[in-house]
């Protein structure tokens, strides 16, 4: 296996784009790329402070959905926490292609079918982070689990989330239509599981559903993978000094000249996008002091560094704001559940906001109910956290902690268009999507779960029926 | 009604094939099952002396019996509920409390708990929740588990809790019993926090769980395994109280007659004059088969953990040839299904807002479960069986109600704070007593910073018979657990950014 300072593309991309082209004339269809430059309100993309990092290539749009979308009116919250009243937004050939205010409706070609959105509220498409969509469908049957690599090794880096996935999920309907269009789907199990791969939750598109199959590298710091915290952490020091210096010892080891590495070389060539900060590099730790282990190590072997759990974080808060590391938190999560959590709180993400470190607000440790990603917002709102801070760590917060913020999580112009047009407040239980748009195409809101409740909505033709 | 009909033929016809419409004719049993559970107070304790008196002013009030006041009072007087309504006089000598742009309503109460019994950390030393050595463990009881320093507790007292049932695990077909404890501060054993006079539950389980235990010991290990376990258990329980019955009337006889001289005794022949009749021995207790009996009698309710629509529709039919009725299906993902047949069967559903798919028999979970039940009739209820989701069932009876009224079901606010006040306190037997804010009814109650359907609103103050148990921010009650941990209880200098 080589390693990619940037991951392929998906193959269907390549393929598709004369296709797309061929539609879009077909169907008589004006497609206008509105330069950035003439972008209105728009500080969107992030700022050069974060190193380069692997980026998530433009996916294909789905074939079935193609077309320009022209949204008008509403209230945008663009995810980097900046508000456009009155938007105008256009989405084409899956990205978004005008992004602006009233001033940007000569923007838009004469005639175009345009989306009323008044009175609505508008926001990028959700982002579950470190999750295993696609990957399990139902958690106690083990034969619908692609999650973890059945093997006694504790490193796996090389294990690929992206190769396991199944688009046709049920699960991911019943996500996309509260509002959820993106995910990082990590692997799990062992020291170091593999291999994140971020999706958009184009349901039944297996060719096209991953965007990037490689943004980062899961592993997990704490006392379960090697009997002691100090044995986990001395491992995982052990792997990435022998991955790091596996490139110039390549040759060597394949003349079979070199010492027992501490990992399959599959596994250390894996871990060259991490070692190059061309990938991020997540660490599961709740308790404090594993926190500061999780930041030592990161400088120590110069990792872009995000933390998933981060129970006590709030209690490391200011290393976290100097060292600008992520932390993947549910806000829920206030329980002493462990003896590494036992400083756990309901407002760990607004302190933690309030350090000035970045906050990613997340459903941990299930794949059913994403689509709950607003109501930990909404309660992490209620315990201190402001709002648009809160809906950043849904939607831009996660895209950088993953590195992939050029093509995801905000409303930009040149950005993957995921997007959702809500009744109202997209953390409050009376709100919920009017349209969820992934990759610019409008989804149907019909899930399996409709599927059921529709049929059992009249119980009668069950009684007529057994007469 | 005639809608139920064709329904309420199907189970009397069963229940007519087996042995009469309620079966066997429970017999006198040994100790009654109430007197077996450790003796916690059978109600309320006498109030002597003045009592205290707080007016709770002008909040909106959500009663759970049907009214909605935009702005009311409630009187607390003691440990109970005086007056609810507008503009209510001031007793000379009592509190107000000014309650404007707040919301009260009554004490939030989750059917479905392990907190106690599952106490954080999850340390082996805390795994209390399931008997897992035999699937029949009818006669093993929570409230002998239940650790009143779980910090659990303070968690769900924090998010407006103010009584929840106790419940073993579902590895077993038959549990053991369950305990209704109060979340009262300082409780130092189950009975500081047992619910006055609440009646025990019996936790049954269907499904999977109880056939991946036992799959590779004893068995069961199919389904038809598992109802062959009850089947079989509660067999045993009517011939159970058969002999304890036989039992009753030997001693009732022998008692009437043990100073006459037995009749076959051969009087003055060979000089064995007046032997006295044998007293009859009792038979064995067997505390199982007592909770079971108890059950038949209706004294034990039960709580059946059960998922699948044709499981719990297998189970009305048990219960029905056996002659006793399923108090509440506990997670009950499909009781959307048969709502109809619940309505009938006077059985209520404790569901979650939106749990699914985690095992097979979860797989078809709908967020609109608990409004199409409501719809027909049924009694639904929302329980946490988390201790996670405990902390705010409000915003999870939100989170159905919304997703029912989507679907174009009529849920109203007044239904919908129901299913986690007045409905978990009918299936806990307990709605004499609590659920609703009415006069005569234990004050449990809980006030909101706002509405109690808002993701942003949280509970203020939670007061269990009429005292104040939680203020936030000035009143949270730690237990034992945690002390030493927070910042500031040890170290002053406890490096967090504050």
């Amino acid at each position: 296996m080589s390693t990619h300072s940037t991951p392929p593309r998906p193959r269907r991309a390549r393929r598709l784009a004369p296709a797309v082209a061929l539609l879009s004339v077909l169907w008589g269809m004006s497609v206008e790329a509105a330069p950035a430059a003439t972008q209105p309100t728009a500080p969107t993309q992030p700022a050069a402070a974060a190193p380069a990092v692997a980026r998530a290539a433009a996916p294909a749009p789905t074939p079935a959905r193609l077309g320009p979308v022209y949204l008008v009116g509403g209230e945008l919250h663009v995810g980097d926490g900046t508000v456009v009243q009155d938007a105008v937004i256009a989405m084409d050939r899956g990205v978004f292609t005008v992004v602006g205010g009233p001033e940007a409706r000569n923007k838009l070609p004469a005639g175009a079918t345009l989306v009323d959105a008044r009175g609505r509220t508008i926001t990028p498409g959700l982002f579950a982070a470190d999750t295993q969509l696609g990957l399990i469908e139902i958690d106690l049957e083990s034969s619908t689990r692609d999650d973890g690599k059945a093997t006694d090794h504790p490193v796996r880096a090389a294990h690929e989330a992206a190769t396991a996935l199944n688009a046709e999920s049920s699960l991911i309907p019943v996500q996309v239509v509260d509002g959820v269009t993106t995910a990082a789907v990590a692997p799990t199990g062992g020291l170091i599981s593999g291999q994140v791969a971020l999706i958009d939750l184009v349901h039944g598109d297996h060719r096209g559903i991953v965007a990037s199959p490689r943004v980062a590298t899961a592993a997990h710091l704490g006392h379960a993978h090697a009997g002691s915290r100090a044995a986990t952490l001395a491992k995982l020091r052990e792997v990435l000094s022998d991955a790091r210096s596996f490139p110039a010892r390549r040759a060597a080891y394949d003349r079979a000249q070199s010492r027992e590495l501490a990992a399959h070389p599959l596994d250390l060539e894996a871990l060259q996008p991490a070692l190059r900060q061309q990938a991020v590099f997540t660490l599961t730790a709740d308790r404090a002091s594993d926190i500061l282990a999780a930041l030592d190590l990161a400088a120590e072997f110069r990792l872009r560094l995000t933390i998933v759990g981060g129970a006590e974080a709030w209690k490391v808060a200011d290393e976290l704001a100097r060292a600008k590391v992520p932390v993947i938190l549910q806000p829920t999560q206030n329980l002493p559940a462990s003896f590494d959590s036992m400083g756990a709180r309901l407002d760990n993400a607004a302190l933690l906001h309030r350090a000035g470190a970045p906050v990613v607000v997340a459903v941990l440790g299930g794949v059913h109910n994403l689509r709950n990603l607003t109501q930990e917002a909404g309660i992490a709102v209620a315990n201190g956290l402001p709002w648009e801070a809160a809906l950043t760590a849904v939607t831009l917060g996660p895209a950088r902690a993953y590195g992939v913020e050029r093509t995801h999580g905000s409303v930009a112009v040149g950005k993957v268009a995921n997007l959702v047009v809500w009744t109202g407040d997209p953390f409050e239980f009376s709100s919920a999507p009017v349209q969820v748009y992934v990759r610019g195409a409008a989804v149907p809101g019909v899930t399996r779960q409709t599927l059921l409740r529709d049929r059992y909505r009249d119980l009668q033709q069950f009684n007529r029926k057994n007469k | 009604m005639t809608k139920r009909r064709p329904v309420l033929l199907l189970l009397g016809l069963s229940a007519a094939l087996a042995c009469g419409k309620r079966g066997p004719a429970p017999p006198p049993g040994p100790p009654s099952a109430a007197a077996e559970q450790p003796a916690g107070p059978a109600s309320e304790p006498e109030e002597t002396g003045p009592r205290k008196q707080t007016l709770l002013r002008g909040g909106a009030v959500m009663t759970a019996a049907g009214q909605i006041y935009t702005r009311a009072d409630v009187l607390v007087d003691g440990s109970k509920i005086a007056a609810v309504g507008v503009d209510l006089p001031v007793p000379a000598g009592a509190t107000v409390v000014d309650l404007a742009g707040k919301t009260v309503t009554p004490g939030i109460i989750d059917t479905h708990s392990h907190i106690g019994v599952y106490a954080a950390p999850g340390l082996v030393g805390h795994s209390d929740g399931n008997e897992s050595t035999a699937p029949n463990t009818a006669g093993v009881r929570a409230g002998d588990a239940y650790f009143p320093q779980d910090p659990q507790i303070d968690r769900a007292r924090a998010g407006g809790i103010t009584t929840m049932q106790v419940l073993p695990g579902s590895a077993n077909l038959f549990g053991g019993r369950s305990v209704t404890v109060r979340l009262v501060p300082g409780a130092r054993s189950v009975t500081d926090a047992r619910f006055p006079g609440a009646p025990d539950g019996l936790k049954m389980a269907c499904g999977e769980n109880p056939k991946r235990v036992y799959g590779n010991k004893s068995g069961p290990s199919t389904r038809m395994g598992n109802v062959a376990g009850y089947r079989d258990a509660f067999q045993k329980a009517v011939e159970y109280q058969r002999t304890w019955a036989k039992y009753r009337k030997d001693l009732s006889e022998w008692t009437a007659k043990k100073d006459e001289p037995a009749e076959d005794s051969d009087d003055g022949k060979d000089g064995k004059k007046g032997k006295k009749r044998e007293e009859p021995t009792p038979p064995a207790r067997d505390f199982a088969m007592e909770t079971l009996s108890g059950v038949l009698r209706g004294e034990i309710l039960v709580h059946n953990h059960c998922y699948r629509a044709d499981e719990m529709s297998g189970m009305l039919e048990l219960a029905a040839t056996y002659g006793f009725t399923i108090r509440s299906f506990h997670h009950a993902t499909e009781a959307y299904k048969i709502a109809d047949r619940l309505a009938a069967a006077g059985t209520s559903a404790s569901v979650w807002a939106d749990w699914w798919g985690f095992k097979a028999e979860s797989f078809d979970g709908i967020r609109e479960n608990a409004a199409l039940l409501t719809q027909a009739g049924a009694r639904a209820i929302i329980h946490s069986d988390s201790p996670v989701g405990i902390q705010r069932l409000n915003q999870e009876a939100a989170k159905a109600m919304h997703a029912g009224r989507r679907a174009g079901l009529t849920v109203t606010d007044d239904q919908a704070l129901r299913w986690i006040t007045a409905n978990p306190a009918w299936a806990l037997g307990i709605a004499e007593k609590t659920g609703t804010l009415e006069p005569g009814k234990l004050a449990d109650l809980v006030v909101w910073s706002g509405d109690p359907f808002s993701v942003y609103t949280v509970a203020e103050q939670v007061f269990i018979a009429g005292e104040l148990v939680y203020a936030r921010g000035s009143l949270e009650p730690r237990t034992d657990f945690e002390l030493g941990y927070k910042p500031g209880d040890i170290s002053t200098e406890p490096g967090a950014t504050r």
